[in-house]
Order: structure tokens, then sequence, then C-alpha cells
């Protein structure tokens, strides 16, 4: 049988974390293909997930988050998968979310966003990070029209036309965020939000945070730009 | 300009003119960046010979100085050689990382191409 559903998962170091998120994905989705995209971890990351049957992807050298889930979409992309789901390794996603998002797609979405704002309106991670989320989640609505509360949410369901979009070489490979959006909406993708739990943190670095915060508001609000104003992603050089 | 500085001068340009040239030979440099070097050194040349066009120029563009307008010119040429070099090292990176997602992707279909689980699709050969 071939499966339809690839559950594609970045990870860095998450060699304590994947026993754990890939077993719950087994007993959610038996039949869905896991792919680990080993981001030159320096842990056992890959054996790991070898050893619960997932696919593993290990990059030669570190790419960062975004090029790790790209990777992870183009694979889907290559192999003709009607639908990539984007899944955290470190167990913060809950499996079951997983479900309304493929439906989603099923149902004819080109990007299904778990949202944790729409699971929990006390959803917080943080003032700064709240502030960025509002700030950039209202920049989003504001090109695009789209009321989408959480453009960083690393939970995603992609449909063909969505893959296609992530996996253009020169879409944002950073963090995927309100640029992401939209690109998609310029793209003319059918872009909706379902809602995510997201389990609280335990984790000993977060992506974000610290003097990194101010470069990513900088980074972000020029991304943005770009991703309005800009060219085309798919006019050659 | 007094004779000493226009042989000092024009010996350093030369030095650079024969090491970019020779870095060229070597293929440590490639081509389409070294007649960016040697235009830089003919310029240069052009400036040591002939004050009176520094001159000029720097009576076109209303200066003062002739040498401040000199180094102006080269900071300008530095910034243009510096924002080339960002412009290159995007292409860059964005062509390092569909590499390294190529790398990945290829060793997977490699590992997988005997053992591929049931469910799993295969490499597909295109
Ligand atoms: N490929 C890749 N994945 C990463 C990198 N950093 C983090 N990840 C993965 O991305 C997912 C989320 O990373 P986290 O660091 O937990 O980010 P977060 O959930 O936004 O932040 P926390 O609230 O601190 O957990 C996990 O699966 C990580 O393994 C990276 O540099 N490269
Ligand atoms: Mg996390």
């Amino acid at each position: 049988m071939r499966s339809e559903l690839l559950i594609t998962l970045p990870a860095l170091n998450e060699a304590n974390n994947l026993s754990e998120v890939l077993g719950a994905l087994r007993v959610s989705w038996p039949e869905a293909v896991l792919l680990v995209v080993d981001d030159a971890s320096t842990d056992a990351t890959a054996a790991v997930a070898r050893s619960h049957g997932a696919l593993v992807a290990t990059l030669p050298f570190r790419l960062g988050y975004g090029g790790g889930v790209q990777a992870g979409i183009k694979y889907g992309l290559r192999h003709g998968f009607p639908i990539v789901v984007t899944f955290d390794a470190d167990g913060q996603h809950d499996p079951l979310d997983i479900g309304p998002l493929v439906e989603a797609v099923r149902g004819g979405a080109d990007l299904a966003i778990g949202s944790r704002v729409l699971a929990s309106e006390s959803y917080r991670g943080g003032f700064a990070r709240q502030w960025g989320r509002s700030l950039f989640a209202g920049l989003a609505r504001g090109l695009t029209g789209l009321r989408i509360t959480d453009p960083t949410s690393g939970l995603k369901a992609l449909g063909p036309r969505g893959q296609a979009l992530f996996a253009l070489s020169r879409f944002p490979d950073r963090y995927p965020d309100a640029d992401a959006l939209v690109l998609a909406r310029r793209a003319r993708l059918t872009i909706t939000e379902r809602p995510a739990r997201m389990r609280p943190s335990r984790n000993r670095r977060s992506m974000h945070g610290g003097l990194g915060a101010v470069a990513y508001v900088f980074n972000m609000l020029f991304s943005l730009f770009v991703a309005t104003t800009g060219r085309d992603l798919h006019r050659k050089e | 300009m007094p004779t000493r500085q226009i042989v000092v001068f024009l010996a350093l340009v030369l030095i650079l003119f024969v090491a970019i040239l020779e870095l060229a030979r070597r293929r440590v440099l490639r081509v389409e960046y070294s007649w960016l070097w040697i235009a830089s050194c003919l310029t240069t040349v052009l400036f040591i010979l002939r004050y009176d066009l520094l001159v000029k120029l720097t009576d076109f563009v209303g200066g003062v100085v002739p040498t401040s307008v000199l180094f102006f010119l080269c900071i300008l040429y530095l910034a243009l050689l510096c924002l080339h070099y960002s412009i290159r090292i995007s292409a860059l990176t964005h062509q390092v990382k569909d590499l390294a997602q190529e790398v990945a992707l290829l060793r997977l279909g490699l590992e997988n191409a005997d053992t591929a689980p049931l469910d799993a699709p295969g490499p597909r050969l295109e």
C-alpha cells in the first residue's frame, strides 16, 4: 500500500525526545511515512530515528530549522505525497492535532497551519515571543487579508501546491514566518488554520531568544518587505 | 608627482599585477574576477602617470583636494566590491543549501534502495 501521508520532523540533537515522539506518531498514524531530517546532529538522533523505523535524511552540515524542514518537504514533493506534515521532534506537538490539518488539505487547502493561539487563548511562550507573534500576525493580516493567528507554528500540513512553493530554492529558509504567508498568498494558495496544542517546552535551548530576538524582528520586517514587493520566486536569475 | 613616488608606486602595482596573473594561471582566481583586478591596476597606473587627469577629475566633480577625491573613489570602489561579493555569497548560500539537501535525499535514496519498508514509496528513477 502506498501511503498518502508523509510526516517530516526537523531534528537537531533530539535523540532524547525522538523515541517518545516517533512512538506516539506510529500509534496515531500507523500508515504514515515518518521522515526525520537530521541536521548534522552530534548525538544519536539518526540511530534512534532508524531504530523506530523512520526514514532518516542526514544533512552533511547544519542548515538550521528552515533548511531542514525544506529538505523534508522536497522529499514529499518528489515522491508524490498528496500531504506532507511538518512536526517538531522535541515532543511539543500532539499527534492528534495532525488529523484536522490533514482533513483541511484533503478538503482543498494547500497549506493548513496548526495554531497554538486558536488552541488556547492563554498560549504565551514568553512576553517577547507573544509580542513578536502578534506583531507579525497583525502585519501578515494587513498584507494578506488572512486571519492567521500563528504563522510561526512548526506544525503544518501541505498539499502539493504548498509543497511546491515551500521547496523553491529562494523560499525563506530561516524560520518560516509571516513572510511565508505573504508568499503563499501571492502564489494564490488556499491557507487555513486549525487549533493545535503546544506542550510547554522542556527545552534547554530555544531557537529564538536574547539579542537574537532583536535581529529576528528586523530580519522579519525586511523579509516581509521583500516577500510583499519582491520578484516572483520562480523567476530565474 | 616626484619621480621617487612614481617609481615606488609603479613597482607596487607591478607586483600586484604579476600576483594576479599568477593566481589566474594557477587557477586560484577565476578569470571573471581577474579582469576586475587587472582593471583596478590599470586605473591606478593611469593616475600615477597622469596626475593631471586626477586634477581634472577633481575639478569636474567640484572637489577641492585631488587626494580626497582619490580616497573617496577608492572607498566607493571597495564598497561596491563588497556589495558584489554579498550578492555572490547570497547566491552561493542558496546553492550550498540546495546541494546539502540533495546530498541528504540522495543518501536516503541509496540506503533505502534495497531495504525499502513496505509502505514507503521507493525512490523513483527519474
Ligand atoms: N533542522 C533543524 N532543526 C532544528 C534546529 N533547531 C531546532 N530544530 C528542530 O525544530 C523543532 C523545534 O525546535 P525548538 O528549538 O523546540 O523550537 P521551538 O519549539 O520554537 O522553541 P521551544 O519553545 O524552546 O521548544 C525541533 O524538532 C528541533 O529539533 C536546527 O538548527 N536545524
Ligand atoms: Mg520546541
